[in-house]
């Protein structure tokens, strides 16, 4: 069962990404978005950001200029060159269109790509306000639009609000058996910044158990530093320095994910472990 | 004092000269989004494209990312101990500087795109753009990609937040 409405979530959070079904628009009498959507699925063999694929869904968008799809799958090219001003244009028209389907997703990219987080926050809650299903994943899949709306929250500085968010979604998370990828090292985070230290080392220890990364080290040992557990503390750099070079880090293939770390932060704080140390072995 | 003026009104020309203008999203396309056609006027002529226009790349379309030559660090360090904010409540948005990486890892034909948080185009102050501009051009060597042990030309961002004038995030 519960894997059964884990199925139906998944579903659901896909749709808006989904090649549309063209036949059911002429089964439910829509001739002219029947039309717009085959011609929009010529894009098929061509590239998001090739001539080809933008004409083909212009002429779409000719045809029926209420085709949300064709609005869609034209922004993407355009959001991932950077252009925000032309993929916003596009991108509005498609939640114009069809707001359940795409707010989530619009809401997910400002947060991905332009780290606008009090917009995504807008398009997240007003997604949860409109509909009574579940938000669904982000379009990468790493995170529930949920912990992404808490990592905006954290962003702008409403940090206890992001930390309720957060425990809230892992626990169903929990439940239905699908944690994200960085869910505990996010909250981990939140709880050392708010000094909730031994509340940082479980959640740190679950992220090692169920995916492991050099960031991950590296914020246990700051929380170990907290707690002046130096050789707790040393043990995580190294631990960090060896996973971050073994590849075992955070990363994303357009942006570069929040909480990741860099190997001079780890060398850097190595630094400045050994040189705490040498200062205690003086005294 | 005469000279410092002329100075910045030539840069805010220049400036002007790189801003891309989007008018309109339908027009005539070229090869791909976000290309960018060599302009003598403004592009340095002794910038070439290795393998042809025809062949660029995206940063990502490699998989790996958007990856520095050295770590992204290096990057937030340069713009952090070059870049002199301009202190003006009105100075808000975003700017992304885009451009070509060479298969020699050096970069060329800079364009500059600028939007309030709402994501309507604006311009910002010119001594803004032509510090964040110059400071990119500045960068001497960025990652060379390999396809098939081939090193190719590919499109690079830079995004960057502004908040009073303030530089307060560099993306991707």
């Amino acid at each position: 069962m519960r894997h059964f409405s884990f199925l139906i979530l998944l579903l659901i959070s896909l749709n808006s990404f989904a090649q549309p079904n063209c036949e059911a628009y002429k089964y439910y009498g829509d001739t002219l978005k029947y039309q717009a959507c085959k011609k929009a699925m010529e894009i098929k063999g061509h590239y998001q950001f090739s001539k080809e694929y933008q004409t083909v869904l212009d002429e779409s968008i000719e045809i029926d200029p209420t085709f949300d799809y064709a609005y869609w799958a034209k922004s993407i090219a355009y959001l991932k060159s950077g252009d925000f001003v032309t993929w916003k244009k596009l991108i509005d028209k498609s939640v114009e269109l069809k707001p359940k389907e795409h707010l989530g997703y619009r809401g997910w990219c400002r947060y991905q790509f332009f780290r606008d987080y009090k917009g995504a926050i807008k398009d997240i809650e007003k997604l949860d306000n409109l509909v009574d299903y579940d938000i669904g994943q982000s379009q990468n899949g790493t995170y529930h639009l949920n912990i992404a709306k808490g990592l905006c929250y954290r962003a702008i500085g409403e940090k206890e609000k992001a930390i309720a968010i957060l425990e809230k979604q892992i626990k169903l998370n929990e439940l239905e058996e699908f944690i994200g990828a960085n869910d505990y090292l996010h909250l981990g985070v939140l709880y050392l910044e708010t000094e909730k230290f031994d509340k940082a080392i479980e959640v740190f220890k679950k992220q090692s158990e169920y995916n492991e990364l050099a960031e991950n080290q590296y914020y246990l040992a700051l929380t170990y530093k907290k707690l002046n557990n130096m050789n707790e503390y040393k043990s995580c750099l190294e631990k960090a320095k060896e996973l971050y070079v073994g590849g075992r880090k955070m990363s994303d293939p357009y942006s570069n994910p929040m909480d990741k770390i860099y190997l001079d932060n780890i060398e850097n704080e190595i630094k400045t472990a050994y040189n705490i140390g040498n200062r205690y072995t003086r005294l | 004092m005469k000279k410092s003026f002329l100075a910045i009104i030539l840069l805010s020309i220049l400036c002007a000269c790189q801003t891309e203008k989007k008018i309109d999203e339908k027009k005539e396309y070229l090869r791909w989004v976000g290309d960018i056609a060599q302009n003598d006027q403004i592009d340095k002529p002794d910038f070439k494209v290795c393998n042809g226009n025809d062949k660029i790349l995206q940063y990502f379309n490699l998989g790996k990312g958007p990856v520095y030559n050295e770590e992204k660090s290096e990057i937030l360090n340069i713009f952090k101990s070059h870049y002199k904010p301009i202190y003006d409540k009105k100075e808000n948005g975003l700017i992304r500087i885009r451009f070509i990486v060479n298969c020699e890892g050096k970069a060329g034909r800079f364009r500059v795109l600028q939007s309030d948080y709402d994501y309507q185009e604006k311009e910002f102050d010119g001594k803004i753009v032509s510090q964040l501009l110059n400071i990119t051009k500045e960068i001497g060597n960025w990652k060379i990609f390999h396809k098939s042990e081939i090193p190719v030309d590919y499109y690079m961002y830079l995004i960057f937040k502004i908040k009073d004038g303030q530089l307060t995030e560099i993306l991707p």
